[in-house]
């Protein structure tokens, strides 16, 4: 017997076999085991046998283990005479024996949990990865409300002041009313169609900061890093840096009169080509900024 | 041997199963002792896992039966029952043997 099998392999292969199998038979199997030389046909025999064991377990009922428990050639050995008194397998119908759980159970059921914890948080995380990424915030839709309800909080909108809508990150024009602000008119638009709004992505598109509302004297949108300037439907003036004008994010009514902007979709603002270009002239002059 | 209830259905397990009943014909043995017993009187020799589908389904049938335990070891021995169907397999196995013989060439002078 220079190389038994290693105990760790036959426990491993004995745990495949259903629990009733094993508190019946696997002393008596472990102890041949023990006694076999290691072999590969034996593992190979065992897992047939265990297999088998688990399609059509051949238990038998617990009264021969009592007898045999009785029989005077009883030599009570520690583990055999564990058998008796949990031959609880005769009546597994009634429901599953309460075991105490070992440490060494304990600790690999705590493992196996965690792995399995880990292994669902990392399919989890990357099931997440490939979903669509914006649900809210900006790259979502914002129902902003009617133009009665911007109106109401926000009067001068119907002047032509631009509304500030800050979740979003946009000025909401209302494109006629703020020409006749631009040009210094008094106008009332309360009610204006979805062509005739506009929604200006406040983020100057030279380096990205906040574009502040119009400036009172020239009613036009600078912004405070490097003086980009744009007209009031923010088109690029000459004054800052900045390549373009301000983005646009897509308008639209619904049919409840809700105004939808869909900031998914961004129009890059027109590049700066100059005065010519402008789609309108407010009556300053090209190259003044708001100071 | 077929005709035999408390042998049949025993499929792959039908020639250890007779292997082991022979075995446990000559006395109780344990289970180490009963793959050893088959290694020496047999042509052929019985793994573990096999052994023990063996001994569960001859127990379920009644034909052994547990002894007390003897350290971590458990002897099995025949019952009544399963000395009767030791022997009807045997006698059948014998009428086979006797017919295949007969038909051996030069069997017949």
């Amino acid at each position: 017997m220079e190389s038994p099998m290693p105990r760790r392999l036959v426990r491993f292969l004995l745990a495949a076999y259903p629990r009733a199998y094993r508190d019946r038979y696997g002393a008596e199997m472990a102890a041949v085991l023990d006694e076999r030389m290691a072999s590969w046909r034996d593992l190979v025999d065992l897992a047939r046998g265990a297999l088998d064991a688990r399609l059509d377990p051949q238990i038998e009922p617990p009264r021969v283990l009592a007898a045999a428990a009785a029989a005077p050639a009883a030599q009570p050995a520690p583990r055999a005479a564990a058998l008796p008194a949990r031959a609880s397998y005769g009546v597994v119908a009634d429901g599953p024996p309460i075991r105490e759980l070992s440490r060494r159970t304990f600790m690999r059921r705590v493992l196996a949990a965690g792995v399995a914890l880990l292994s669902l948080e990392f399919i989890g995380g990357t099931l997440a990865f490939t979903w669509p990424q914006v649900r809210s915030g900006l790259g979502g839709k914002f129902r902003l409300g009617t133009a009665a309800d911007i109106v109401a909080i926000q009067p001068s909108w119907a002047a032509g002041w631009p509304y500030p809508y800050t979740s979003a990150r946009l000025f909401l024009i209302n494109v006629p009313a703020a020409k006749e602000l631009a040009l210094g008119h008094q106008a009332s638009v309360p009610n204006p169609t979805a062509d005739q709004l506009l929604a200006l992505w406040r983020k100057c598109p030279h380096l990205g900061c906040q574009v502040p509302q119009l400036c009172d004297a020239l009613k036009r949108f600078t912004c405070n890093c490097h003086q980009s300037t744009y007209n009031i439907l923010g088109e690029k003036l000459k004054s800052g840096p900045a390549s373009r004008g301000m983005d646009r994010f897509a308008v639209s009514i619904g049919n409840d009169d809700v105004i939808v902007v869909d900031s998914g979709r961004v129009t890059a603002g027109a590049p700066n080509l100059g005065p010519d270009h402008l789609t309108f002239s407010d009556p300053y002059p090209w190259d003044a900024a708001c100071r | 041997m077929p005709d035999d209830p408390r042998t049949s259905e025993l499929g792959r397990f039908a020639e250890p199963a007779l292997l082991v009943l022979v075995s446990l014909a000559g006395g109780p043995k344990h289970g180490y002792a009963i793959m050893t017993d088959v290694e020496s009187f047999g042509a052929t020799s019985i793994g573990p896992g096999t052994l023990y589908a063996v001994l569960a389904r001859l127990e379920r049938r009644g034909l052994i039966e547990p002894l007390g335990p003897q350290d971590r070891r458990r002897p099995y021995r025949l019952t009544m029952d399963g000395a009767a169907a030791l022997e009807v397999q045997l006698r059948e196995m014998g009428r086979f043997v006797r017919a295949a013989q007969a038909r051996q060439p030069g069997a017949a002078t």
